[in-house]
């Protein structure tokens, strides 16, 4: 390979790599507003963070509802069973669509926000079961 | 949020820490698993009392290290062979001569811990690559290990302390963690090929150079017993011009 055709592809690499930098950086800018605006839903305990990986302890604690109020809200009998499973795990368990399931979750958390105003901006009173940790 | 993440978080947070052990254990060998991910989520799980964080991070460490290990020793085992007999055939020679092969390992010693070390955690994508031809190129184990463990110590530490401290936005965490990433590896792009490409402009240029010397002297030799220079778009004279590339 002459010396002519290295420069060539060694310049071809250079702009590549400059071109999937400016790329680069304009996504992970984008990615930190996001990030940003996602923290600070978070932090307010914005509804619409609720995601289908979230177990119903993790939401009762996350935006400060009792875990028996979640399990009343979606008549669950023995909750002892799903304290561990996602909210995507449930739907299909229950044979029901997991947009449906989120948004009665979400209706629960404003349900219990109404009749107790204070609850939000305090720690959860723990009706359910405390949150256990599992062993090493 | 894709499908393998959803069912890899479920596995976790219904089996605990043998799945986060063997998740990570299947990621490391090289299975393309979004583990940084599951790690992030661990982390806020952790954050929330469901797991011990110390824990997480002693399990995700171990389980990386055998994997890596694994991966590296199925390298030594039978990818040395493959790239042995591939430099011994007589197709293969074409590819791959004994003595590039020798080349290359002498190159990976030299340089591959780098390789070695940045995979556990910046591009964690080709760390299953790396492992295999870390033993394919028979990498010295023990500067493997250190290598693998510290790395991997990073690469299980950041995630988790992350989505420890950020607790329910750790989805959003990681898409920041995939792009910066792809920066720094893009940076490293530009940096390399940069280097490369000052290194080949100089070589270039110094080739020329002694080629217009060489020929200056030489037309200076003939212009003393009078005949031409022998290129006549090159002066004599005129020490500092260069032709154009």
């Amino acid at each position: 390979m002459s010396e002519r055709v290295k420069l060539f592809i060694v310049g071809l690499l250079l702009s590549v790599g400059l071109g999937l930098a400016i790329f680069c950086t304009i996504q992970t800018v984008q990615a930190v507003q996001r990030f940003q605006r996602e923290r600070q839903l978070a932090m307010a305990g914005d509804i619409s963070t609720l995601r289908p990986w979230m177990t119903l302890p993790y939401i009762s604690r996350v935006y400060h509802v009792p875990e028996s109020y979640l399990y009343q809200w979606l008549h669950i009998s023995n909750p002892q069973t799903i304290r561990h499973v996602s909210l995507k795990a449930l739907a299909s368990r229950f044979n029901r669509p997991l947009d449906a399931l989120v948004k009665e979750v979400q209706t629960a958390i404003l349900s219990y926000r109404k009749a107790h105003p204070k609850s939000s901006l305090h720690p959860a009173p723990t009706h359910g079961p405390p949150a256990r940790r599992r062993k090493a | 949020m894709n499908e393998l993440l959803l069912t890899l978080l479920n596995f976790l947070q219904q089996y605990g820490y043998p799945a986060l052990w063997v998740s990570v254990f299947i990621a490391s060998f090289g299975a393309p698993l979004p583990i940084a991910l599951v790690l992030l989520a661990a982390g806020a799980f952790a954050a929330l009392g469901d797991f011990n964080i110390a824990a997480l991070a002693l399990l995700s460490i171990t389980a990386s290290v055998a994997g890596d290990n694994l991966g590296y020793f199925v390298g030594r085992r039978w990818g040395s062979k493959a790239l042995l007999w591939l430099a011994q055939s007589k197709s293969g020679q074409r590819m791959l001569s004994p003595a590039r092969l020798e080349r290359s390992r002498q190159y990976f010693a030299r340089r591959g811990g780098w390789a070695v070390f940045l995979s556990r955690f910046l591009v964690s994508a080709l760390g299953g690559v790396i492992n295999l031809l870390a033993g394919a190129e028979l990498y010295p184990y023990r500067e493997f290990l250190v290598l693998d463990i510290s790395g991997e110590a990073l690469g299980a530490v950041i995630p988790l302390t992350l989505g420890f401290v950020f607790g329910a936005s750790w989805d959003a965490v990681g898409d920041v963690l995939g792009s910066l990433s792809l920066l720094i590896l893009a940076l490293c792009i530009v940096f390399i090929s940069g280097v490369w490409l000052v290194r080949l402009a100089r070589r270039i240029y110094a080739a020329r150079r002694a080629k217009v010397d060489a020929l200056q002297s030489g037309g200076q030799k003939i212009s003393v017993s009078g005949a031409l220079p022998l290129d006549p778009s090159v002066k004599p004279q005129s020490s500092g011009q260069l032709p154009p590339l």
